[in-house]
């Protein structure tokens, strides 16, 4: 019987690595070597060497640093507001059930059923020039807002509607660590709304908000579709700028450059999240 | 759905029951909470689809001037959009079909195999996790100009199957995790082989969720723009590109519209089944909440 | 002084009635435990009095305050939780003294405070540590420590102990006893453990289906249980399904003196059953003997085939098969919509001699 689970578990450990070497070599081919390819390309060049020229012209071109400039600020502030946005939704949420509840919810979540192109195309249609707002507006003779699209808010307000349920997922997923009976128990107390979420809730979420906020930020730096639909043509985000600069401008040195860049200002969000994942999944054992 | 619980034999007669239950309070939060919410994100989805129905609506009229199906037929006989529409399908079929042959089975060695390297591997997978993705397709996309895949089929193909891979590992991994080991034993304690077990048991027991990952990939590729913009332009156009140049170039609003309607509601459906198999909690789970 | 009158209490959660007709007083300085199943609406009624839910209909006074609409923060209440609820990010003088911070007492005297209030849980020089650095046994102290250091006039405590084992649940109880009788603090304790109930309460209130079954002293509730429920739901019990007629109850083959006529329910604790000579209708067969060390129980058939469980002294032995003729001293016939009626063997001495005799 023992013999017999050993040399199961020998099969098992060759048709294990059968089994995952397609995906893995996949993996490797397309994304691993590409990073690497990424890396060394733009400062090691066949023939001549060593240069960094590329990155040199980068920090040093005016509309470049424009553009990342515009990038990180945008990122933040979207990161930010989808907490906001998403924090008291989650604590409602959390702790009411009901039907009212569960159509909050729905509703919330409903985003994720929206592609971005239909996310983009509907924006337009309500927040761009003639819009449905700007036609209330009219109708009830006042004056028409200046239209966010085609300005950063144009993608902050996309990105926000886009990315509030992931947000408010894994804010609740936090939350869900806290417990009613520790929540009643500071009530109990004499503690009131604010000094239970700032001293019981906030601290127990506390690492959920930073890998929430690390997992925003690694898919907004470089978001394409809505910035590049909903955005300024200059400064535009590091999405469309790396997208023009590959396709129309035909020049994947600097392209990839500019991709290995934002994979710089990332490596910090994109640990803490890979960890918090890894953590929570405590490997596939 | 506590509604249908039954009432204790010592329950008050019905009237009593309907004179406390008209005091439980109304929660007024979740009142602010639904109307903010509707507003915000459903208000942009109806006007949309009144787009749809719309033959003339001018500024500054609040409802169309004229509504009709007109415009329907007019988008939907543009050859532009059914070729789209064709390579759209073909090219997310054959990925969803290709990633789950290849990671289905990938997925169920993570989760029950032990072979070596295995936890360093399932971290290579979370690694991509930590890049920028379109970063991360601009560095493919120098690789595929080496290798003349721009703007090919098969271009196309490849990267929409790295970005299924994730997902089409990690959810599964955890479909295996959850089937309970001794249900497995079980079936092997009455006298069934390794391979009927997993027919009879593991397979059936994790198929809901291996079912909607599927979907989930299914829709997720269909309407897959990054990619597809960067790798497949100029040549292989597919439907959200075809949607995109509709919003850009400013053709009739209502093609965009349309089309809105036309696919949004078949996707719709295919995800909210999926979630129904696997819950809020799963897809937070596998983010890292 | 800390008193609790709860006056025509109902509470519905959507259609569900949770608790229904309640009426309770509980005094200054006793220890009241709600007994009853899951979902007989004993946390539910715990949890009224300590300001977590609102009842649907009915008042709560507390010192002949009406307290119905306050919230808990404002009622002179402190609950310990059923899954101890430490704040698991402070430390145990952190959980201990969040109460007195947020009522912004100077910190010598928190500080003064928490270690008075450790020591009595018995967890002097244990402040500094983390709740996860603590055992179960330990961390519900602490919940309990953190309730008591507010100097509630009632302490509320929903199965407080659920999670602990038998051996650690018992020494806990009894602290818990201890402490409140030293306080001199009102305590209301829930808890679905009928030993837990005996073993600590000044009384009892049964509670099932959110009705209150009876209140009472612990042996009053056990020698003369008011419903059939109550008296199936504490100690051993055996319950038969019988017919009333003719001056007897007819149940299992088995038929003893008891007034009245139609179905009702008999029923008889095991120790009030003694061994005796075998007799016509008042025999049955052992299926199995089990030996409690401190006294033996007899499973054993009535000629219909109904259990009937023996308790006996320990010095007897039967087999397994064997015919013992059996004696009933006293016992308890349930009538739907009646009183329970008592008997014993004295009271029917008539019956028996005109019968037996």
């Amino acid at each position: 019987m023992i013999a017999a689970l050993r040399s199961g578990m020998m099969g098992g450990r060759l048709s294990g690595l059968l089994l995952v070497a397609l995906p893995v070599a996949l993996l490797i081919w397309l994304v691993l070597w590409p990073v690497l390819q990424a890396m060394v390309g733009t400062v090691y060049f066949p023939g001549t060497g060593f240069s960094t020229a590329s990155y040199a012209y980068f920090f040093t071109d005016d509309y470049s640093l424009r553009n990342l400039w515009l990038t990180l600020w945008v990122t933040a502030l979207t990161s930010v507001l989808r907490v906001t946005v998403a924090m008291p939704i989650a604590l409602y949420l959390r702790f009411r059930t009901g039907s009212v509840a569960a159509l909050v919810q729905a509703l919330a979540l409903f985003p994720m059923f929206v592609p971005s192109v239909l996310v983009a195309y509907a924006f337009i249609r309500v927040l761009g020039p003639n819009g449905i707002v700007d036609t209330v507006l009219v109708a009830l003779h006042l004056p028409k807002l200046a239209s966010p699209y085609l300005t950063p808010a144009g993608p902050i307000i996309g990105l926000v509607w886009d990315g509030l349920p992931l947000t408010l997922l894994l804010l609740l997923s936090g939350l869900g660590r806290v417990s009613i009976a520790s929540v009643d128990a500071a009530r109990d107390l004499g503690a009131g709304s604010f000094t239970l979420f700032t001293r019981i809730i906030l601290p127990r979420i506390q690492s959920s908000i930073i890998v929430t906020l690390a997992f925003n930020v690694l898919g907004l730096f470089s978001a394409f579709t809505l910035p590049f639909l909903l955005g300024p043509a200059s400064p535009e985000m590091m999405g469309p700028y790396m997208q023009r600069t590959f396709s129309d401008n035909a020049d994947p040195l600097n392209a990839t450059t500019q991709a290995v860049i934002t994979f710089a200002f990332c490596a910090a969000f994109g640990l803490i999240y890979v960890r918090a994942i890894a953590k929570g999944r405590k490997g596939p054992a | 759905m506590t509604d249908l619980a039954p009432v204790s034999p010592f329950d008050a007669s019905p009237s009593a029951v309907g004179r406390i239950a008209r005091r439980a309070p109304i929660d007024w939060t979740g009142i602010a909470f639904l109307t903010g919410l509707a507003v915000v994100i459903l208000l942009p989805l109806v006007v949309t689809a009144v787009w749809a129905f719309a033959e003339v609506w001018r500024f500054p009229a609040i409802v169309p001037q004229r509504m009709g199906l007109g415009y329907w037929q007019e988008t939907l006989s543009r050859t532009d959009v059914w070729q789209a529409l064709w390579l759209s399908l073909s090219i997310t079929t054959t990925v969803t079909v290709i990633s789950a042959a290849i990671c289905f089975p990938a997925a169920y060695a993570f989760a029950r195999l032990d072979f070596p390297g295995r936890n360093m591997l399932f971290l290579a997978f979370l690694s991509v996790q930590a890049f920028p993705k379109f970063g991360l397709i601009i560095a493919t996309a120098t690789i595929f100009l080496t290798l003349n895949l721009i703007g090919t089929f098969w271009g196309v193909v490849l990267i929409q199957l790295v970005g299924t891979l994730l997902y089409m590992i990690w959810i599964p991994v955890s479909a295996f995790q959850g089937v309970d080991r001794r249900l497995e034993e079980a079936a092997r304690d009455v006298g069934a082989s390794p391979m009927r077990v997993f027919w009879s048991i593991t397979l059936p027991q994790a198929a809901p969720t291996l079912f909607a990952a599927i979907l989930i990939t299914f829709v997720n590729t269909f309407y897959e723009t990054d990619a597809a913009w960067l790798i497949g332009l100029p040549n292989v156009r597919t439907m959200p590109m075809v949607m995109i140049a509709f919003i850009n170039n400013a053709l009739e609003v209502q093609y965009g519209a349309v089309l809105f309607v036309f696919l949004w509601v078949p996707s719709f459906l295919l995800m909210l089944a999926a979630r129904r198999v696997m819950g809020a909690d799963a897809f937070a789970k596998g983010l890292g909440g | 002084m800390a008193q609790v009158r709860l006056t025509g209490i109902a509470k519905a959660f959507g259609k569900v009635t949770a608790l229904d007709a309640m009426d309770l007083m509980i005094d200054d300085g006793e220890l009241v435990c709600l007994l009853g199943p899951s979902g007989s609406g004993k946390s539910t009624l715990l949890r009224l009095i300590g300001g977590f839910e609102t009842p649907s209909e009915g008042t709560i006074a507390i010192d002949g305050v009406d307290v119905t609409h306050l919230p808990p923060e404002r009622r002179p209440t402190a609950m310990v939780f059923q899954s101890h609820a430490l704040w698991s990010h402070m430390t145990v003088h952190g959980n201990v003294a969040f109460g007195l911070k947020l009522r912004r007492l100077p910190r010598a005297e928190i500080r003064e405070r928490v270690e008075k209030v450790l020591d009595l849980v018995g967890l002097a020089g244990y402040g500094a540590r983390l709740p996860s650095q603590l055992s179960g046994g330990q961390q519900q102290r602490v919940a309990l420590a953190r309730s008591l250091v507010i100097e509630p006039k009632i302490l509320l405590l929903d199965e407080p102990f659920a999670s602990l084992d038998q051996h650690l649940r018992e020494r806990l109880r009894d602290e818990v006893r201890d402490i409140q009788q030293r306080l001199g603090i009102t305590a209301v304790f829930v808890t679905h453990g009928q030993d837990e109930a005996l073993a600590i309460s000044d009384r009892i209130v049964v509670l099932a289906d959110g009705r209150m079954q009876q209140v009472g002293r612990p042996g009053e509730i056990y020698a003369e249980p008011k419903t059939a429920f109550v008296a199936g739901f504490i100690g051993a019990m055996n319950m038969l399904d019988g017919t009333l007629g003719d001056g007897e109850i007819a149940a299992g083959g088995l038929r003893l003196a008891a007034e009245g006529a139609g179905p009702a329910r008999l029923a008889i604790r095991p120790e009030d059953i003694a061994l005796s000579e075998p007799e016509e209708g008042r025999t049955v067969t052992v299926r199995r003997m089990i030996d409690f060390g401190s006294h033996v129980v007899i499973d054993s058939t009535l000629s219909d085939g109904t259990h009937l469980r023996i308790q006996t002294d320990k010095t007897i032995r039967v087999e397994t098969g064997e015919r013992v003729g059996i004696r009933v001293e006293r016992w308890t016939v349930f009538t739907e919509g009646e009183a329970p009626r008592r008997y014993s063997s004295d009271t029917v001495r008539p019956f028996r001699e005109a019968r037996y005799a």
